[in-house]
């Protein structure tokens, strides 16, 4: 495994974040290379060689874009990487491609028939490429100005001033702006380009009259020349749009009954038809290309037979998307029957989905995914503390060993040390118990605790 | 003019909806191809205040009234719109008079001969100043629509108030064809304002 080094050079990061670290945020790509092949360890993945190679082949598939309403199921034990994989996958196909994550237990809901929420989903899974006209602001930034308020609570205000070598306007900024801004990290000397509509904001570069500004610059810094004429334009984009966006744009109701209908809720399936009218027209004119996306459903164990039978039908459809399961039973009732099926899904259904499956992790690429997780929560490890910590690993769990990362790590900042030792380990290990431990403790205490006087039931209810 | 008359015409063809309230003469027009279109004149002297276009956007949601002549009164809310022009900017608003095209630019401090108008080869007015302030360049519709050409030396500008006014004087046959139409709203039945179908007990 000495591929390790030559791939953390070619990750380069951004060095700040705002978004927090999640339970896949490592995940950053599928890890293959231009043949297909996995690399052993890659864009935050590691091992799953088979399942990542056949999520890769699926990738090529969505990406062709001419096969509609295919269907995967990746099978495997908990904690084996299945959402990781599907994660990854969405990576790799970029911002482009629609991509709608939902756990199975998502389409129960009071408000909304499982059909419907099942329907929503499959048609924020399908983008729609659209030429559209939009006033866009594009000019160099002359200054930007926000003010907090004295008191430090309250809504900043700000002024933005924009120009173009013709003309010079200055904007009032609302809260939102001056968070995109922010984040952007706008300042003078900028050129930026924003969606009036969307109030997405794009850096196109700095100004070449700025150039001489510092002798430092980052690698990537790009002049471009001050735009001419007016701020405003109008201007054609393409842009993707999913079909649910453009269900919810012609369904809103107008006037005062909107304040009593939620924003989406339920939709008429005729608008649904109109739009799907619609669209075919533009496709056929050439004015509009449909994006196929995917659809993850993770634990799909959760649905019931009717939202089975309503994906069997979903799928024929020519509009469907690549839909991706993902589940980690074994053979187990169908939820709303009493029949059992491998991974509870119904045999007709499974017949039309491609499994893969994944496999448990071996000791070596469980250090290596610790080795990640450090790299990713900012935690410093001595190597023994890794060698036990693998331990606890392989004979716990992956994801119990994850969590000790994070806690071990506060304790050893609590003894002022910079790395996690051992020591921490054994005493994160003491203080907080795995799955089996816990089981094990109840077993042996059972009698203290409540209610065990009551003679337990023949079998766990498990869907 | 048969290119004057096919403006006539689209506007024959539509629905209209017409209403005086508050000494205006209120107008709605539903075209054909599903824009639609609202006129305010002045009752006295028949001058056009108002002129406002709305039409559906790609994607099917409604839009936001468009003005062509005159300005929107009501006051913009920053929250929503997250971004909005400073009041202290220049502010563009075309008010017709009887006798031609005027487009008024409040907030424009700069001296007159900062002000530079031109017309150009592609029916557009251009307005450019000196020192890089102000810059807008614009087409009048109503020409366009009567296919006529714009003349450099029908263009005259004025500044006072910190306001500059641009001028451009309407061509015969724009006066025409607004006399004509004229004629045919005044045969329109306006329903009065406070006009109540029912009696309320």
């Amino acid at each position: 495994m000495a591929v390790p080094s030559a791939d953390k050079v070619q990750e380069i990061r951004e060095v700040t974040r705002i978004e927090r670290i999640g339970a896949h945020s490592h995940i950053r790509g599928l890890g293959l290379d231009d043949a297909l092949e996995a690399r052993n360890v890659s864009q935050g993945m590691v091992g799953q060689m088979d399942a990542r190679r056949a999520a890769g082949v699926i990738l090529e598939m969505i990406k062709d874009g001419k096969i509609a309403g295919r269907a995967l199921l990746i099978a495997g034990h908990p904690g084996t990487g299945k959402t990781a994989i599907a994660m990854g996958m969405a990576q790799a196909l970029g911002s482009d491609t629609p991509f709608t994550s939902i756990a199975g237990s998502e389409i129960f809901s009071l408000e909304m028939g499982k059909t419907e929420a099942l329907t929503q989903a499959f048609r924020k899974s399908i983008g729609v490429r659209i030429k559209e006209e939009t006033e866009i602001i594009e000019g160099e930034v002359v200054e930007i100005q926000i003010d907090r308020p004295a008191t430090g609570t309250g809504a900043k205000v700000g002024k933005l001033t924009l120009k173009t070598t013709e003309m010079e306007t200055i904007y009032d900024l609302g809260q939102k702006m001056i968070e995109s801004l922010t984040k952007e990290k706008v300042q003078a000397g900028d050129i930026i380009t924003i969606d009036k509509a969307t109030g997405k904001i794009t850096k196109l570069g700095r100004s070449f009259t700025r150039a001489r500004d510092y002798d430092a610059m980052g690698a990537q810094t790009k002049f471009v020349q001050c735009p001419e004429g007016e701020l405003q334009k109008r201007k054609e984009v393409v842009h993707t749009v999913t079909l649910h966006e453009i269900d919810v744009i012609n369904s809103r109701t107008q006037g005062f009954l909107a304040l009593f209908s939620g924003d989406t809720g339920e939709i008429k399936s005729e608008v649904r038809e109109q739009i799907n009218g619609k669209v075919a027209e533009w496709r056929e004119e050439g004015k509009a290309e449909i994006v196929p996306g995917v659809l993850f459903i993770d634990e799909v164990h959760m649905l019931d037979i009717e939202s089975f039978s309503f994906l069997n039908r979903a799928l024929e459809s020519d509009m469907a998307p690549i839909l991706i399961m993902a589940t980690n039973r074994g053979i187990t009732r169908i939820r709303g029957t009493n029949y059992q099926s491998p991974h509870g899904i119904p045999i007709d259904l499974l017949d039309r989905l491609l499994i893969i499956s994944t496999t448990p992790y071996e000791e070596k690429e469980i250090r290596q995914i610790l080795k990640i997780r450090c790299e990713e929560e900012d935690v410093e490890m001595s190597d023994d503390a890794m060698t036990v910590l693998t331990r606890i690993g392989m004979e716990t769990s992956l994801r119990y060993a994850i969590q000790l990362i994070t806690t071990a790590n506060l304790v050893a900042r609590k003894r002022k040390a910079t790395e996690v030792d051992v020591d921490d380990i054994k005493r994160v290990y003491s203080l907080f118990l795995d799955e089996s431990r816990s089981t094990q403790f109840l077993k042996e205490y059972q009698q203290e605790f409540m209610f065990n006087e009551l003679a337990p039931s023949e079998s766990m209810e498990t869907s | 003019m048969a290119a004057s008359s096919s403006w006539v015409e689209l506007l024959k063809n539509s629905q209209k909806t017409c209403m005086i309230q508050d000494g205006r003469r209120k107008l709605h027009f539903t075209l054909q191809d599903g824009r639609e279109l609202a006129e305010e004149y002045n009752v006295k002297t028949n001058e056009l205040v108002v002129r406002k276009w709305k039409k559906k956007s790609t994607l099917g949601g409604a839009g936001n009234w468009e003005y062509e002549v005159g300005e929107q009164l009501a006051t913009k809310n920053i929250q929503a719109e997250g971004l909005m022009e400073s009041n202290t900017n220049p502010i563009f608003v075309r008010k017709d008079t009887a006798l031609s095209f005027q487009w008024r630019i409040r907030n424009l401090p700069y001296p007159i001969d900062t002000y530079n108008v031109t017309c150009d080869d592609n029916q557009n007015i251009i307005i450019r100043t000196t020192n890089k302030k102000y810059y807008k360049k614009f087409g009048i519709p109503d020409m366009e629509r009567c296919n006529l050409k714009l003349e450099q030396s029908q263009l005259s500008i004025a500044h006072a108030n910190n306001t500059l006014i641009v001028t451009y004087k309407k061509p015969t046959g724009i006066l025409e064809m607004e006399k004509e139409l004229q004629t045919e709203f005044s045969k329109l039945k306006a329903s009065k304002d406070g006009d109540v179908d029912c009696t309320p007990s």
